[in-house]
């Protein structure tokens, strides 16, 4: 349940504690239109992602969050709804958020009353014992939890007093009642369409717990473990052929959640490009409801250029079936194929120029980790620029610090700053180099084979001769009996006096 | 008359000629008749002159060393008397015959005994004569005797250390063990390559051997090497100490306290504990490593270079230091770790300002800059100094210099040698190797192996058939790999040897 997690540090992120530096909740305006924009999307995503722009990017403040709060009270999420309407307040908006308490209160008496018939259904069904009757009656009560962001809470518990608290824990238990139709399910086809939802669910409960400010990880493995179940459900051919994009976009979306982009960027390559036109599954349309293609462009390019080699993009990347994706973002690709002919420079300021857009994006803009107030983003341009110096460095024995700083502009303004930048990539060990402090330079370190070689020769030397003189010393005492004895007894009683 | 007759009957005059088994018959026969003489003979004054005047003691070495240990009995308290006889015994020691005293082990240890005590109290602090006596009789010094810890330890006493050298220098290979009757066709008086076939528990060179005399040698070895700033040497002789065997996991406090000062070594030399060897027994490690605590604590935070930690550790656990006699050690750490956090700098830097190292160590630049020259005068540090126009010590510049390794040919020496060294060790461990197969354990071994055999065989017989065709004795005891490097004729015995 996500309920006890999200508990600590209510809306933590909703409001400007600094927690996060300045610059995240004062991002420059994106490039994209808000409403084109927008309008890519669909579901219960959508208010979470506007809410995202709205507290990150003041510039587009008032129409993201006077967007989110039309589309939420045009959901059933009453507690979303009212959410946002506190969010919208401590933007300094008041009139966007002054809430609708009669629609508020009507939507919700009807979401109860929904909640009785649906439960009621669900127990005829199953005194009828037909299983698949039960099983679209837990389907439909799944959905109901789904939309109306779960039962209310209990009053008088303490999460009372703290409306956010259970904002995720609707999701938790809309993910139970999906789960609880696996029972009931009799074909592979249920199994899939009942997987669909789970993985669904969870990322919404992951987007919600990051917008909270709370670990996501559990729900990322959720979506994990759910998106492998996915590929080997047992459909027939045809309709694996639709599973398996989803499965692979939404692991990669996983798996970028939780930091590890090595394995993200080999989800996201391996989505067919089948994805981008896929429309419905079972219902659920992924690619407007959590990612659309042009989206995974952008999540597969930056996880690929941030941690393959130049080889492997050209061949995989460039070369390979994502090409596709990028052909969707052509300013991506532009980036990658830059970086492979060693423009780095190039590459690094096309990506900045879209940072702004991308730190907007509800799963790339999140922090990377609950430590450090760095989002995906922050993470994934900082791995890229280390991986540039090191390549640009790679075809030197000598650069001077200022014909680095001058190809690779240091992100802060003090004067150390590509100093600092290169002894931490040195103590990190991803630049194999020594800094000259006093010229100011560079140097690669001059390996010398012979002598190297030599001095291992040396060492194994060394090392069979001890190891050989210790095990005879074992063989020898145990065979003249000389162990250390059993009893204590004995052994202080003889232990402390040699006398010959 | 007839009794100097008798004495010097032996060696005849064509001793050269001589077959071993006749020297060996000869011999016995004149022990023998020396035996039948009364005690008076080896006191009695010949010509009014020391019957030890009369003799050679090179040729004539068993009435000799015979005549020595009678009057030294006889002497008691008399100083004068001992002041002469210790002469003679220093002449013996120097020039007795190796082969013809291995039939009278006793005697030689007596008086070898009896110099060792005699000569501190006679003042004199020069211990040499004992220690060439032993490597004359053995050359190798190879095998374990009690005079070997009562050597040391009268070094120790004496306060030259330095004088034990000759003995602790050489390995030993193997201990005193009574060897299986039925191999008795070598004479004593054999050209024997390996001491361990004379000198065994009964031959008399040695008393009674406990398992706490070998620890014991080793830690005060290793205490001696420590002080000779012989680390490589000390730290073998704490990991024979501390990887003793030992019965049912049972740890002796000689053990712990091997282990602690390993600790130590391994941060003073190396700036991190060794690695355990592995032939280790996990219980005992986890014994001793559950006593040794505190020293593992101090491990870690030089591990992490961290100073500040590393000084309160030391500061809290001053009792302990103090207690162990390790208080030393620990101050020298203390300083090692200063000189590691200038050596890690190399690998980050080449070249930079005093002032820095300074700033990074947390010393001011004046002391900085002294104690930087003394590592780079010590050798500790490869690298040179440029003092700054200024004058001022902040700004002097510390490069690093690439390591030169010495020339080829020296290396190509120290390898040639080193090469001898492990080959000599390997014509020891095939002996140690011989001697484990003639045990009762190891036949009763074989036995059960050959009884629970017609299944195993078949099996082999299916599977196997390379294994015979490599030489390797039929598979008969394919166990854990890993036995003695270097050791390729007998892959059982090798077994053996790693099982142990």
């Amino acid at each position: 349940m996500a309920a006890p997690s999200t508990a600590r540090a209510p809306a933590k992120r909703l409001r400007h504690d600094g927690a996060r530096t300045p610059d995240h909740f004062h991002l420059p305006p994106p490039t994209f239109d808000l409403d084109v924009w927008a309008g890519n999307y669909e579901g219960a995503l959508l208010p979470l992602r506007l809410a995202h722009v709205a507290i990150h990017c003041p510039a587009l403040a008032r129409p993201a969050i006077a967007l989110a709060v039309a589309h939420a009270k045009k959901s059933k999420d009453v507690r979303l709804y009212t959410r946002l309407c506190e969010l919208a307040g401590q933007l300094g908006f008041p009139d966007v958020g002054a809430p609708d308490a009669a629609w508020a209160a009507r939507q919700e008496e009807g979401n109860k009353r929904e909640l009785g018939r649906l439960e009621g259904e669900l127990r005829g069904y199953k005194n009828n014992l037909i299983r698949e009757s039960i099983r679209m009656g837990q389907e439909d009560l799944a959905t109901h939890h789904l939309v109306t962001g779960g039962p209310p809470p209990d009053p008088g518990a303490a999460a009372a007093a703290n409306p956010h608290a259970l904002a995720g824990a609707g999701y938790a238990v809309a993910y139970q009642a999906f789960g609880k139709m696996r029972d009931y399910c009799t074909t592979p086809t249920h199994m899939a369409s009942m997987i669909l939802r789970l993985v669904y669910t969870a990322l919404l409960q992951a987007v919600a717990a990051q917008q909270l400010g709370s670990s996501a990880r559990q729900s990322l493995d959720l979506v994990l473990s759910n998106c492998a179940r996915l590929r080997t459900c047992g459909v027939k051919e045809e309709e694996q052929a639709r599973l398996i994009p989803i499965a692979a976009a939404m692991s990669g979306l996983a798996h970028l959640g939780q930091g590890s982009y090595r394995d993200a960027a080999a989800a996201f390559l391996a989505i067919p490009i089948a994805y981008n036109l896929l429309g419905p599954v079972h219902t659920a349309d992924f690619g407007r409801a959590v990612a659309s293609a042009n989206d995974l462009a952008i999540y597969g390019g930056l996880c690929a250029l941030a941690t393959l080699s130049r080889q492997d993009l050209v061949d995989c990347v460039l070369g390979g079936p994502f090409r596709a994706f990028l052909e969707l973002e052509p300013h991506m690709r532009k980036a990658i194929s830059l970086y492979t002919t060693a423009k780095y420079q190039a590459c690094l300021d096309t990506l900045r120029h879209y940072y702004s857009d991308w730190s907007l994006d509800v799963f790339l803009g999140v922090p990377a980790s609950s430590l450090s107030s760095a989002s995906h983003v922050d993470v994934l341009f900082a791995h890229i620029r280390e991986k540039s110096i090191t390549a640009y460095f790679s075809s030197f024995s000598s650069v001077s610090l200022a014909s680095l700083a001058s190809t690779f502009p240091p992100t802060s303004t003090s004067p150390t700053a590509m100093e600092e930048e290169v002894l931490a990539m040195i103590d990190a060990g991803q630049l194999h180099a020594r800094l000259d402090v006093v010229n100011g330079t560079l140097v690669a370190p001059r390996r010398e084979l012979r002598a190297g070689t030599h001095e291992d020769a040396r060492r194994a030397a060394e090392e069979v001769e001890r190891t050989l003189l210790l095990r005879l010393h074992k063989v020898n005492m145990v065979l003249a009996g000389l162990e250390v004895p059993r009893s204590k007894v004995g052994w202080e009683g003889q232990g402390n006096g040699l006398v010959f | 008359m007839g009794d100097l007759q008798i004495l010097l009957s032996f060696p005849p005059d064509d001793v050269a000629k001589l077959t071993r088994k006749k020297y060996d018959d000869a011999i016995n026969k004149y022990i023998q008749r020396l035996e039948k003489l009364p005690s008076t003979t080896w006191l009695k004054l010949v010509d009014k002159k020391n019957l030890l005047e009369m003799l050679n003691p090179e040729v004539n070495s068993i009435p000799y060393m015979a005549s020595l240990n009678s009057q030294m009995k006889a002497a008691g308290k008399d100083r004068s008397k001992i002041e002469l006889l210790l002469n003679y015994a220093v002449i013996f020691l120097a020039t007795f015959d190796p082969v013809q005293v291995r039939y009278v082990g006793d005697t030689w240890l007596n008086v070898l005994d009896w110099t060792l005590d005699m000569i501190p109290e006679s003042g004199s602090s020069d211990l040499s004569p004992i220690s060439s006596a032993m490597l004359r009789l053995d050359p190798t010094a190879g095998t374990f005797t009690s005079t070997h810890l009562r050597f040391l330890r009268k070094c120790l006493e004496g306060g030259v250390p330095s004088h034990a050298l000759p003995i602790l220098d050489k390995n030993i290979y193997a201990m005193p063990t009574t060897p299986p009757k039925f191999l008795s066709d070598e004479y004593l008086c054999d050209d024997l390559e390996l001491s361990n076939t004379f000198i065994t528990p009964k031959s008399g060179f040695t008393r009674k051997i406990q398992p706490e005399y070998v620890l014991e040698y080793y830690l005060l070895g290793a205490h001696i090497y420590l002080g000779m700033r012989n680390h490589a040497r000390a730290r073998l002789f704490l990991e024979y100490a501390y990887l003793h065997p030992t019965i049912q996991h049972s740890v002796s406090a000689l053990q712990v306290e091997a282990y602690n000062k390993w600790v130590m070594v391994g941060l003073l030399t190396e700036g991190k504990p060794y690695p355990i060897p592995r032939t280790h027994d996990t219980g005992v490690m986890k014994s001793i490593r559950d006593v040794a605590r505190p020293y593992d604590a101090l491990a870690e935070s030089f591990v992490k270079r961290d100073l500040s930690k590393y000084r309160a550790e030391v500061e809290v656990g001053l009792q302990i230091w103090h207690e162990d006699g390790n208080l030393r050690l620990v101050k020298e750490a203390e300083s090692a770790l200063l000189r590691f956090r200038v050596m890690d700098l190399q690998k980050t830097y080449a070249a930079l300002p005093i002032g820095r190292v300074a700033v990074h160590v947390g010393y001011p630049p004046d002391t900085t800059l002294q104690w930087v020259t003394e590592m780079i005068r010590q050798r500790h540090l490869q690298a040179s100094i440029t003092p700054h126009g200024s004058g001022d010590a902040g700004d002097a510049v510390l490069r690093f210099h690439q390591s030169t390794p010495g020339s080829s040919a020296q290396f190509d020496d120290d390898l040639e040698a080193q090469t001898q060294r492990i080959e000599a060790l390997v014509a020891h461990a095939r002996d140690a190797d011989r001697r484990l197969q003639l045990t009762k354990e190891y036949v009763e071994y074989t036995k059960r192996q050959k009884r629970s055999g017609p299944d195993a065989v078949d099996m082999a017989d299916q599977m196997d058939l390379s294994w015979e065709n490599n030489g390797v004795g039929g598979g008969l005891m394919t166990g854990s790999a890993g036995g003695m490097v270097g050791l390729d004729e007998d892959d059982g015995d090798e077994d053996i040897m790693g099982g142990f």
